[in-house]
């Protein structure tokens, strides 16, 4: 649930165009998002811009962490400000008129902010909070036919105006008939063929990519299994559910209730979750105590989830928390949940904190056990990157030698974050697999310390990473 | 006193609406099961508790029924579209939205009769079919109100490149839509919600920029 501006923007055009010219004009979308990205005249621009609709497209999701992040460099300093505001503006109309997965390529750019300029980063973080709307009619009778009455017979009161999108509807407010406040996210029709067809399309022009290994089938499954989900609202109010339950230890997070009978799998009615997003949050200047305090919550939560519940609630973008000023977090969008495998968290219990050397043999086999996946066995080239990785990256954000606990980790620094993707970039140009959940795991990593490094909160890490871990064990240990 | 607003002519009168009334809905829940083309008027006056004879005398032929039908919905639609008040400010796609939506919403519980009507349409000499005068006043009526909305759309602006043919394309529209929405088979019917919302934006946008 984000935001949106006082008024739903309609697109200019068909929000999405007819099945049939799906490919076609998705393919000039794309083509078009591809050179207004890299208008450099550079060899690496020309020859990005020549991969144009095939290798280049392999860039919306994980393609691009694995293709796109030695381009950091050449952003430095080369491009007028104007222009990327320009071309950011024009990728978002873009992607706004096109929906489904392709918008969520949008989001995933908005989370990198070490390649996406800071003037691109502006107009795409809007993505998240400015999804195109429905006009009043159109949700009205999405909303009758799936639940069968109109709004007008199931509440007392019901907002025709969305106040808030989410990337595959938008939320309107409504009084239930008891006087309860609630939420009723609303899907835009037809969202799930749209994805169906989107993906269609992305598996014929993602061939070239596929063949050569740098994009894996099982990683388009993934996604594609992911997305096609999100649009099952059932399955998001039983996540709601788990959740709610599960995260009870963790007092300061706020999880919605569910009204059932007021939902189905395309109208999801929820009770109201306090809190803003992130940018009005920062733009009241929270104190850093605040600031600190959230993020310490937001690393808690992120952890708890990772190896206490072996799930994570969503893509940790900040579209999906609401911040309170008693620090509170409230969760919404739950429409993205990841099971990890328990083998999976298993090496991350083992990896998080590792006191050894990353190039010992011990260390080996914990990557080897969590990126190599089953029958995989890393090339020595992936192995290095990852020690390199462990390194450069965790060692300094999670320092394991307890005498440092007492050290909170300053996510202000501009650096850490630049660091992170880089490694990852060198990481994955080195190819040590393509484990689906390793491909998921990072995309929440990337989002999570994007949203420390914009609340520039200092944490505690590795405190609260090791009690996490004593608590895990001791569980998995009993059971 | 008039001899239209006794009291007994005024029960006529009633009781003449509430016959037809009946005669209508027991010849849709007919359509509905058996088929426009299997539902016989004698099956029709039995079920309206009527005497053949009576149905003759409101409707001559089966074809008269359904087209009372088709004017109910659209007199419906435009009435609803009319008493909505949000709608005056709305932006043209929305407005027309609506109105195919309300008419789409009135047709669903008969959506057989329906498909058998469409096709009934088809055959040369039919009163339902585009030339024939009943259908085509129906027809009128509807596509001027259309152009009511359109001249409201070109006053703000909304729509400079509409012209006299608008309506008409807009009625072609209409009946593609009907088409679509009859071959729908996904839940709510939400990919005829979908098609309609995009294409009609496509439209404006087109008629927007000429």
């Amino acid at each position: 649930m984000r935001p949106m501006s006082a008024k739903a923007k309609t697109p200019s055009v068909g929000a999405r165009p007819l099945a049939s010219a799906t490919a076609g004009r998705t393919g000039q979308a794309v083509g078009s998002l591809l050179q207004r990205l890299f208008p450099t005249t550079s060899a690496t621009g020309r020859a990005l811009r020549l991969a144009g609709l095939t290798a280049g497209v392999t860039g919306s999701y994980v393609g691009y962490i694995a293709q796109r992040l030695f381009l950091g460099e050449e952003w430095g300093g080369k491009k007028r400000r104007s222009t990327h505001a320009k071309a950011g503006r024009a990728i978002r109309d873009e992607l706004q008129l096109l929906r489904g997965p392709i918008m969520k390529l949008g989001q995933a750019l908005s989370l990198h902010t070490d390649i996406v300029p800071e003037e691109m980063l502006a107009e795409l973080t809007k993505l998240q909070m400015e999804a195109p709307g429905m006009h009043p009619s159109l949700a009205l009778a999405q909303f009758k036919a799936s639940v069968g009455r109109s709004p007008e017979q199931v509440f007392q009161r019901f907002d025709a105006e969305p106040f808030a999108a989410a990337s595959l509807g938008q939320v309107h407010r409504a009084v239930m008939r008891d006087g309860r406040c609630a939420a009723v996210k609303i899907q835009y029709p037809g969202i799930r063929a749209a994805i169906e067809n989107d993906f269609r399309w992305i598996r014929n022009i993602t061939l070239p990519a596929q063949a050569s290994g740098h994009l894996p089938k099982k990683v388009l499954d993934e996604m594609e299994s992911q997305i096609v989900a999100e649009t099952d609202y059932v399955r998001e109010a039983d996540h709601i559910e788990f959740f709610k339950s599960a995260l009870k230890p963790l007092e300061f997070v706020v999880v919605p209730d569910v009204y059932r009978d007021c939902s189905t799998d395309r109208v999801l009615t929820m009770s109201v979750v306090a809190g803003q997003h992130l940018d009005a949050f920062l733009a009241k200047h929270p104190s850093q105590r605040l600031r600190d305090l959230v993020g310490s919550r937001l690393l808690e939560l992120f952890t708890f989830q990772l190896l206490m519940l072996e799930v994570l609630h969503a893509d940790p973008h900040w579209g999906n928390y609401l911040f309170n000023d008693d620090g509170t977090i409230g969760l919404i969008d739950f429409g993205c949940v990841k099971r990890f495998g328990s083998d999976f968290v298993g090496s991350l219990r083992k990896g998080f904190l590792y006191p050894g050397r990353f190039d010992s043999p011990e260390f080996q086999r914990i990557v080897q056990e969590q990126f190599g996946g089953p029958g995989q066995t890393l090339t020595p080239g992936a192995q290095r990157a990852l020690a390199d990785f462990a390194l450069r990256f965790y060692r300094k954000v999670y320092p394991p030698d307890p005498k440092d606990a007492e050290r909170a980790f300053d996510f202000s620094d501009p650096d850490f974050l630049r660091d992170f993707l880089r490694a990852a970039g060198k990481l994955t140009r080195a190819r040590p697999g393509a484990n689906p959940e390793y491909v998921f795991m990072v995309r929440a990593e990337v989002g999570l310390y994007t949203t420390l490094h914009r609340l520039k909160a200092r944490v505690h890490t590795s405190a609260i990473v090791r009690r996490l871990l004593t608590e895990s064990r001791k569980e998995h240990r009993a059971s | 006193m008039s001899r239209h607003s006794s009291p007994v002519a005024g029960r006529r009168a009633k009781n003449k609406k509430t016959t037809k009334a009946r005669i209508v809905a027991a010849a849709l829940a007919l359509f509905q099961v058996k088929g426009f083309d299997a539902t016989t008027t004698k099956a029709i006056a039995r079920k309206a508790r009527v005497a053949e004879g009576t149905v003759f005398n409101y409707f001559p032929t089966k074809e008269d029924i359904a087209l009372h039908f088709l004017e109910q919905e659209v007199e419906h639609a435009m009435a609803t579209v009319r008493a909505n008040k949000r709608l005056r400010k709305a932006p043209i796609e929305e407005k027309l939205f609506a109105l195919i939506e309300t008419q789409l919403e009135f047709l669903a519980p008969h959506e057989r009769f329906i498909g058998a009507a469409f096709v009934h349409a088809l055959r040369p000499g039919s009163k339902l079919g585009i030339f024939s005068p009943s259908a085509q006043e129906l027809q009128y009526r509807y596509l001027a109100f259309v152009q009511e909305l359109v001249d409201d759309a070109v006053r703000r602006g909304e729509l400079s490149g509409a012209g006299w043919w608008t309506p008409h394309v807009f009625w072609i529209f209409y009946l593609g839509i009907l088409l679509y929405w009859l071959h729908d088979s996904s839940p709510g019917k939400q990919q005829t919600l979908a098609f309609l919302d995009r294409s009609l934006k496509i439209g404006v946008t087109v008629l927007g920029q000429i």
